[in-house]
């Protein structure tokens, strides 16, 4: 109620400011401000898919100029209504950043950034050579934008557009970033394999980013178009997109609220410094760029994450996650689990080769519904590398797996989660900077359906109420309801580890695969591990863990397979395989 | 007791203050100068000269009318959208008399609009292409690109070259001297055979120079300023081109000429009178005013002046005093009126000999000069020499 | 498009690759060593060519008061973190590689200047260029050398901003073009020559590379660079220092710019900002090479080098958009032939 209070409060200061500003500020500060509002609708798109995305993008630039003479063009030589030219600026920029982006989305390491670079700098360079966008001179006489009777001529009327529009492109991004869609797109930088265990596929979600991004450039693309009502290439450069780079990297890379704060820091001091320095000196101008330059240099020096995090810091403001209500009654749909007791997983003559090396040599086993299966065996025994194969993270040499009575090998990592198999990670993988609560609604993702549009417009309540519950639940299996909204980075590592299991859990999994689930765990967190894996059997759950921890697995699982050098050496109840000759000679050497 | 007294007091004091600063403020308004000039970024040479040629205007004449001409300049780095809001600055912030600037004519055109908005004479020094009454509010010190290139074409013309080869920057320059050799070629009946570009920042134009020379053009025509421009006829030269070369005026300046050196031998370009003061007949109308210049630039930057650009940043200057000479004493600098009264002045302005030729203004266009201020110069010895 | 022409602009093509693959080493060196992607480059051979024409102008080459002022900020960060770790006896070592070297460079240069043929002053371009990249390196990189790779390529933006700020404001906007150190041009047949310049480039181009791919195969410091790049934290167990791989990697890279600046400045107008396309065309070669490969990388740089050269004669105006168009498919084919560790980056908070 009192945030609720807050926000609407917020609002209207918001509007209150929108409104009045322009009547109250001098001409120029309005053109400034019009520009820093321009400059923060870039870099809110900017922040989303390098920031949040980690796909560095030297190329916004060229976006927005295709948005702008895309309107350019439309409303000077078909002479229609520049909002005809907004739809038009927006088709045509999202189409070509769709298409550039199915290039390029899947570059990794330091490709994706140079390939940005690269399109970064010819995108403006052709608009310069083509006879019909006016070559270098550019168009002019651009129509201003009409709303109803008022013509939107002047600076002062386009501020309260410009501003508009950047508290709707903030609001939304908010909202997404906090949506199923925006969490998966935080979980972006776990890496691919974290979200296809996840079942999403990290190279659209990244090209959904990046063609949000281009959206956002196109808007104010648009705008520039019809505030400046001329275009030319030099405002498109790869310099100009460097510099929008620039502001976000001042404002706080992660941080939608930097690129308001980055590009007002760099417009402002940039204007600043112009203003001044001529005045200083007789080289002012020259000498002002290297000042700024050397501002900027001590800037990355000391505050290498921008500034908007200290400011957070300062203003108090550190939960930016509003909570998300949980709703018992509200459920998601769950599965049917198969009767205990069917054949569930089958491993077939499995093989994994490398080069020369068999690191799984024709192993078998079968995996049935309702019981824990224990996989053991010493150091390099190859236990790994077919949790892998199972997982899809390795395709096979040889062999079939069979899961549900449906052949899996080959399958990609995210098809083989959809179906049903959960599986955790030897080294953790939880994003901490999300909270608990977060990161198990993560592993929901599969379960719901909201997308893009319906998560920044905030069309998506019914279903974050009933994802939040499924992870309440999840969360109370494990004992941390009440730490649900802390940031798992704060956790222990054997609290991250019941948190990951938390998160298979929510994915409503016929088959749970855990990957040395005991490493690195305390006594007591041992035993409220077993407890937890001992009541998911008893609901119908399946388990297959791969484990070191022989005391662990013992008194916990209900039959176990022993690897060695790759091939299984033994099979059968605990009590049988502790008893089994090659199993102790395995383990202790051959005089046991 | 007190009471009375303080007020007494008080009253005298506020009374003093308020004259003595009435008689400050009355004293002489200041008439501020708005300069945007390119001092960075790809046009930074051709705003380097410009700066000079201010700082010679200054020194030169730097009152007028009683009122102190001072100057607020402001670096635009070649980009028109920072050169608008920079003329936005300065009327709007600043509250300045008039504007000059900029080099580089898409940013010249976007000051242009600035400038008809906020009701401030902008005296330019680039090409503009603004017509109606926007032209009543922008004006221009430069010959258009269309009157030198005619020159040269005429001079083409008389030479008897049937065809011509251009080569010029990809940008708005390269264009606009195209665009303009364009119609007039083909008034004159010269077939253009080759339209190659290049960046001003590339290395080679091997590629551009060998189409050209494929299609055996009797003469080149080289559309590019400064340094820059100076790669086109190095690489000419070095394929072996013997025909004839020709350039615009923004090539005129000495980096340029010690660049180019034995390859720009007989290059033509047209230029105003100012480059060739010396040369010039004295009953040439520019050759007072030229010295002047010469002298004053000297002055101030300590060495006599070799380009264009600065000599059309004088003029610039030149027209902004003389016509706020003829703006009634009774108005005050700042004000709107006297921005309206300077920009009449400046409209009017008739037979005022500058270094680039004589300027008369009229109205529904910005430029001032005609083909009667264009002399064709030829490059001989590494020395500018006046063609008849 | 007949077989003269295509001649004529293969040999054009080989001359920009000639300079596009010295730049590619040093920035291959500097990025295997430090993961930096050292943009600056192109500037710190834009700095020796403008030395050069300094100096052929009899002016003392403004270059010394930036190396100046940088080894000044680096001896007193130096000296800070000497007072810290008390390790006095790394003193003279210290002064000698952050004071006593830069002085000796500009010493030369200021000596050139006014006497010497043009050779020693070639020479003093290319010492003078040296020690500007340790020198960068030191005040400006190194404090942030654990920041994400975003912030450092970044700060290498920056750093290029900043000194072609500084180049225009000492050097001026005017391009310039120095004396050649080989007068005269190989004449193949009519209308056909090629530059002895743009030989001596081309026969740099060889030996610099070939003497690199000697180098990191066959010496121990080839090997030690190799092991920094691949593990810092593994090198610094077997007690190498990384900060003295990437000095000495900033330092062969810088030399390479100095003799790339040059080179190139007799046959090519240099501009204060000159330095940007030149490192980027590099550095597409650089990319062909994998970033790691000295040889793809020379097969790299003379394909950007034909590429530009032909584009250029089918339309000058859209040179640069088709060789960087170009570079879109290469990344891809690239990033096909490199299978990536799935890296999971820290969170940006």
């Amino acid at each position: 109620m009192n945030s609720r209070v807050r926000t609407a409060g917020g609002l209207l200061l918001a509007l209150a400011i929108i409104a009045a500003a322009p009547q109250l500020l001098g001409k120029f500060a309005v053109v400034l401000l019009n520009d820093i509002g321009l400059a923060t609708l870039v870099v809110l798109g900017l922040v989303l898919v390098s920031g949040v995305g980690g796909a560095i993008s030297f190329g916004q630039a060229a976006f927005v100029g295709i948005a702008a003479y895309a309107t350019a063009w439309l409303t000077t030589t078909q002479a229609v209504s520049p909002w005809l030219g907004l739809a038009f600026a927006l088709l045509l920029t999202c189409s070509c950043a769709w298409l550039i982006g199915a290039m390029t989305m899947r570059l990794g390491g330091h490709y994706l950034p140079l390939s940005t670079i690269a399109w970064g700098l010819a995108l403006p360079l052709l608009f310069g050579n083509i006879d019909a966008l006016g070559s270098h001179s550019g168009l002019g006489n651009i129509p201003p934008i009409h709303l109803g009777a008022w013509s939107l001529d002047q600076d002062r009327s386009m501020f309260p557009l410009i501003w508009l529009l950047v508290l709707g492109g903030g609001w939304f991004a908010v909202n997404l970033l906090r949506s199923r869609s925006g969490r998966m797109m935080r979980a972006l930088r776990g890496g691919e394999v974290l979200l296809a265990s996840l079942g999403a596929d990290a190279y659209r979600v990244r090209l959904t980013l990046f063609v949000l991004a281009a959206a956002y450039a196109a808007v104010a693309g648009w705008l520039y178009a019809h505030a400046y009502r001329f275009v030319s290439p030099t405002p498109f450069s790869l310099h100009a997109s460097i510099e929008y780079m620039f502001m976000m990297v001042v404002g706080g890379t992660s941080q939608l609220a930097g690129a308001f704060l980055g590009s007002a820091v760099f417009m402002g001091l940039d204007d600043l410094l112009k203003d001044v320095m001529p005045r200083i000196s007789g080289r002012g101008s020259e000498i002002s760029s290297l000042i700024f330059a050397l501002i900027f240099l001590l800037i990355l020096q000391r505050v290498p994450r921008g500034l908007g995090r200290p400011l957070k810091r300062l203003l108090g403001q550190v939960r930016t996650q509003r909570p998300m209500p949980a709703a018992a009654e509200l459920a998601l749909p769950r599965r049917e689990l198969p009767a205990r007791g069917s054949l569930l997983l089958s491993i077939d003559g499995v093989v994994r080769r490398f080069g020369g090396l068999t690191a799984v040599d024709r192993v078998s086993f079968d995996v049935r519904a309702g019981e824990i299966v224990g996989l053991i065996g010493p150091n390099g025994a190859g236990k790994s590398t077919l949790f892998n194969l199972i997982t899809g993270a390795l395709p096979l040499t040889d062999g079939k797996v069979r899961f549900l009575d449906a052949p899996i090998a080959g399958l990609p990592q995210r098809e083989i989660a959809l179906r049903g198999i959960a599986r955790t990670f030897q080294h953790v993988k939880l994003r901490s900077n999300m909270t608990l609560l977060e990161n198990v609604a993560l592993g929901a993702h599969a379960r719901s359906q909201c997308g893009l549009a319906r998560g920044g417009l905030r069309l998506d309540r019914d279903e974050e109420a009933r994802i939040a519950g499924e992870a309440m639940r999840q969360l109370e299996r494990i004992g941390l309801a009440d730490r649900a909204h802390d940031l798992a980075g704060s956790l222990p590592l054997g609290t991250q580890r019941l948190l990951e299991i938390a998160r298979a859990l929510a994915a409503d999994p016929v088959l749970i695969v855990l990957d040395e689930p005991a490493a690195g765990l305390r006594l007591v967190e041992k035993e409220g591990l077993i407890s937890l894996l001992d009541t998911l059997r008893a609901e119908g759950m399946t388990v297959l863990i791969v484990e070191h921890d022989m005391e662990f697995v013992m008194n916990l699982v209900d039959r176990l397979v022993v690897l060695n050098f790759g091939s299984k050496i033994c099979e059968g109840r605990p009590d049988e395989v502790r008893a089994d000759p090659q199993v102790q000679a395995a383990y202790l050497g051959s005089d046991a | 007791m007190f009471c009375r007294i303080r007020p007494l007091r008080t009253v005298r004091s506020v009374l003093v203050l308020g004259l003595l600063s009435a008689a400050a403020l009355a004293q002489a308004a200041d008439l501020k100068v708005g300069v945007i000039l390119p001092l960075s970024g790809p046009v930074a040479a051709q705003g380097l000269s410009d700066a000079k040629g201010i700082k010679a205007g200054m020194k030169f004449q730097d009152t007028v009318n009683g009122h102190k001409i001072t100057v607020i300049q402001l670096d635009d780095a070649s980009d028109p959208s920072v050169s608008a809001r920079n003329a936005r600055k300065l009327t709007d912030q600043d509250h300045v008399d008039v504007l000059i600037g900029t080099g580089g004519v898409p940013g010249a055109m976007a000051i242009a609009a600035v400038a008809h908005e906020a009701k401030t004479p902008l005296v330019s020094f680039t090409p503009l292409s603004v017509t109606g009454d926007a032209a009543d509010w922008a004006k221009t010190t430069t010959q258009s690109a269309q009157t030198m290139i005619s020159a040269v074409v005429g001079h083409m013309k008389r030479a008897g070259v049937k065809t011509v080869g251009y080569i010029g920057f990809s940008d708005s320059w390269g264009d606009l001297a195209y665009e303009s050799l364009k119609k007039s070629a083909d008034a004159a009946g010269i077939k253009i055979v080759a339209n190659e570009r290049y960046a001003r920042s590339d290395n080679s134009v091997t590629g551009q120079v060998l189409k050209i020379m494929a299609a055996r053009p009797d003469a080149v025509l080289g559309g590019t300023a400064g340094t820059a421009g100076a790669l086109p006829y190095i690489a000419l030269r070095d394929r072996g081109y013997k025909g004839a070369i020709y350039g615009t005026h923004g090539v005129l300046g000495p980096e340029f000429v010690r660049l180019v050196g034995a390859a720009g031998q007989g290059l033509i370009v047209p230029t105003g009178p100012a480059l060739v003061g010396d040369q010039l007949p004295d009953s040439n109308p520019s050759k007072t005013i030229t010295a002047s210049y010469r002298k004053a630039y000297q002055e101030v930057n300590g060495e006599p002046p070799s380009d264009v650009f600065s000599a059309y940043a004088f003029d610039a200057w030149l027209v902004v005093a003389r016509a706020a000479a003829k703006v009634p004493a009774k108005l005050e600098p700042g004000t709107q009126a006297y921005r309206a009264a300077l920009r009449d002045a400046i409209a009017a302005t008739r037979d005022l000999p500058a270094t680039e030729g004589v300027l008369t203004y009229q109205p529904g266009t910005p430029y001032g000069t005609d083909e009667h201020s264009v002399v064709i110069v030829k490059l001989d010895q590494s020395k500018w020499v006046l063609l008849p | 498009m007949n077989a003269d022409i295509a001649l004529i602009l293969g040999a054009d093509g080989l001359a920009g690759s000639a300079v596009y693959l010295i730049a590619g080493l040093g920035l291959v060196l500097i990025f295997s060593v430090t993961r930096v992607i050292f943009v600056p480059f192109g500037d710190i051979a834009v700095f020796a060519a403008l030395s050069l024409g300094a100096m052929e102008m009899g002016r003392l080459p403004a270059a010394i008061m930036l190396i100046g002022l940088f080894a000044v900020i680096a001896l007193i960060m130096e000296l800070v973190e000497l007072r810290r770790d008390r390790a006095w006896r790394r003193l003279p070592a210290t002064l000698l590689i952050w004071g006593l070297a830069p002085l000796l460079a500009c010493a030369l240069a200021g000596w050139a200047t006014s006497h010497g043929p043009e050779g020693l002053r070639v020479i003093a371009a290319v010492l003078l260029a040296v020690p500007l990249g340790p020198l960068i390196n030191r005040v400006a990189l190194q404090p942030i050398a654990h920041a994400s790779v975003l912030t450092l390529l970044i700060a290498a933006l920056v750093l290029h901003f900043l000194l072609s700020g500084l180049g225009l404001l000492w050097f001026g906007p005017e391009g310039i073009r120095t004396k050649a150190s080989l007068d005269g041009a190989w004449v193949l047949s009519e209308g056909f020559s090629i530059n002895h310049q743009v030989l001596l480039t081309i026969a740099a181009a060889f030996l610099l590379a070939a003497a690199f791919y000697v180098g990191f195969e066959r010496t121990r410091l080839g090997k030690v660079l190799r092991a920094t790049a691949s593990n810092r934290t593994g090198a610094r167990l077997v007690g190498i220092r990384p900060r003295h791989t990437a000095l000495v990697a900033h330092t062969v890279a810088a030399l390479l710019a100095g003799i790339v600046g040059v080179l190139i400045s007799p046959v090519t107008t240099i501009y204060y900002d000159s330095g940007l396309m030149l490192g980027l065309k590099a550095f597409v070669a650089a990319i062909i090479g994998g970033l790691i490969s000295y040889p793809l990388t020379a097969l790299g740089a003379v394909a950007v080098g034909l590429v530009e050269s032909f584009a250029s004669f089918w339309s000058g105006g859209l040179k640069e958009v088709i060789v960087f168009g170009l570079l879109i498919p290469v990344l891809i084919l690239r990033s096909g032939l490199t299978t990536h560790a799935d890296e999971a980056e820290e969170d940006e908070v």
